[in-house]
């Protein structure tokens, strides 16, 4: 996979960076784009192409090989860790969305809006997605 | 990681206790604090007119203060041997070019001091920032010579990069390939760089730490992370508040009076329980770092 598009960054967000691409790399072993034994860039290389510390890379390739989605092999790059085998289940990956969610929840809340035209929006934005 | 961080012994730079004053004008610092440590990147942030560009002069030994003590790699920054010079680098906010030579001219008298001089570094971005070689430096574009000052500061290889609004004339694209240098400069060789900018985006993608100068001090350095994670604005009447810091253990960085005795207060949460749920009923908003700047500076 071409290293610029491996992952992205938004800036002015609340979230770190890290976070940021740590939260990713996590969807896309959820949804199998990666799986067991896929190469990940290196740090050098996602740094540099991102134009973002290095610090802020490994740090987030750490936390994610300490929860058991990247694996260290020796002398090489980090892979997906093998128990990645296949995409996981929709009722799993939509687990990933919740705190997403739960924001837009409670936004939706302050705003007084009635539930069915919330979920109307996010049914017209999933549809345009899919469109797009 | 570790490799690109070497461990040393000595801080790249040290300032302690400088105030610095301008002739029957205001401070500018204030028995001001502050510490650079090899292969740090720092972001060092303040609204105009803050004393930003002073503190780098000062920094660097171009600005004598009136108390106080600066060193870099060790030394003190009035008497720095030409050794420890060239292990500097400065990006000045204002060209320092001489304008009636060429760039080649202008890199091949700089390149007469330094003992170390990289020489394909310097071609390859000459090439790939198209700056011309052979016209008067008056001629190019100011884009055009703020990269040549750049070039300028990395040829030597220098070990502290001080860079004072090194982009503020580049274009976008032109400032994404400046970040990725910099980034380079700091894995090949653990650089320790400080940078000045008033363009967040940029500071947010390299400056791992990040410098708050207000009122003539450092008022808080930290890594940018960690300030994301743990800082959030709270809502509420001062009483309240009051209790609140307590119960959560935060430190209140930054109090401001709303109407009726209600107050918003700008804290960082012990690490430990940044990410845990704050307790119920209590509101707070996560901040980011356009937020963070208009509140600590």
């Amino acid at each position: 996979m071409h290293v610029e598009q491996f992952l992205h960054i938004n800036t002015g967000s609340p979230e770190p960076i890290y976070r940021q691409l740590i939260e990713q790399v996590r969807r896309r072993i959820a949804a199998g784009q990666l799986k067991a034994g896929d190469e990940i860039p290196s740090v050098r290389e996602l740094a540099q192409a991102l134009a973002v510390h290095p610090m802020t890379i490994s740090k987030a390739y750490s936390m994610l090989e300490a929860e058991g989605a990247l694996e260290r092999r020796r002398g090489l790059s980090m892979v997906v860790a093998a128990q990645h085998q296949r995409a996981q289940s929709s009722a799993s990956r939509i687990e990933l969305l919740r705190p997403t969610l739960q924001k837009a929840a409670d936004e939706a809340r302050q705003l007084k809006l009635p539930t069915a035209e919330v979920i109307g929006l996010l049914t017209q934005l999933l549809d345009d997605e899919t469109q797009a | 990681m570790t490799a690109h961080f070497p461990r040393a012994e000595t801080t790249s730079a040290e300032l302690r206790q400088v105030t610095l004053q301008y002739p029957k004008g205001p401070t500018v610092l204030d028995r001001l604090d502050w510490q650079l440590l090899p292969g740090q990147v720092v972001g060092l942030l303040g609204r105009n007119g803050a004393g930003k560009t002073t503190l780098l002069e000062a920094l660097l030994g171009l600005r004598e203060p009136d108390a106080g003590s600066v060193s870099l790699f060790g030394q003190d920054a009035r008497r720095l041997d030409d050794a420890t010079r060239a292990r500097i680098g400065y990006v000045p906010q204002h060209s320092d070019l001489f304008e009636g030579f060429t760039p080649a001219q202008l890199l091949a008298y700089f390149r007469s001091f330094y003992p170390r001089w990289n020489e394909a570094k310097v071609e390859g971005l000459m090439s790939r920032w198209e700056i011309p070689r052979d016209q008067a430096i008056r001629k190019l574009s100011g884009g055009q010579k703020q990269r040549l000052s750049i070039i300028r500061a990395l040829a030597h290889e220098p070990d502290l990069l001080v860079l004072d609004e090194p982009v503020a004339s580049l274009d976008p694209a032109g400032r994404r390939d400046f970040l990725r240098e910099l980034v380079g400069e700091v894995m090949d060789r653990g650089a320790t760089v400080v940078f000045s900018t008033h363009i967040l985006s940029d500071l947010e993608r390299v400056a791992f730490n990040v410098a708050f100068l207000t009122q003539g001090r450092i008022a808080l350095q930290a890594p940018l992370d960690e300030l994301l994670d743990q800082v959030r604005a709270f809502t509420g009447s001062v009483t309240e508040m009051a209790a609140l810091m307590a119960r959560l253990g935060a430190e209140p960085l930054k109090r401001t009076p709303l109407e009726a005795g209600r107050e918003r207060v700008l804290a960082r949460l012990p690490a430990s329980s940044a990410q845990a749920a704050l307790p119920a009923g209590v509101a707070a908003d996560r901040v980011n770092l356009d937020d963070l700047f208009t509140e600590l500076t």
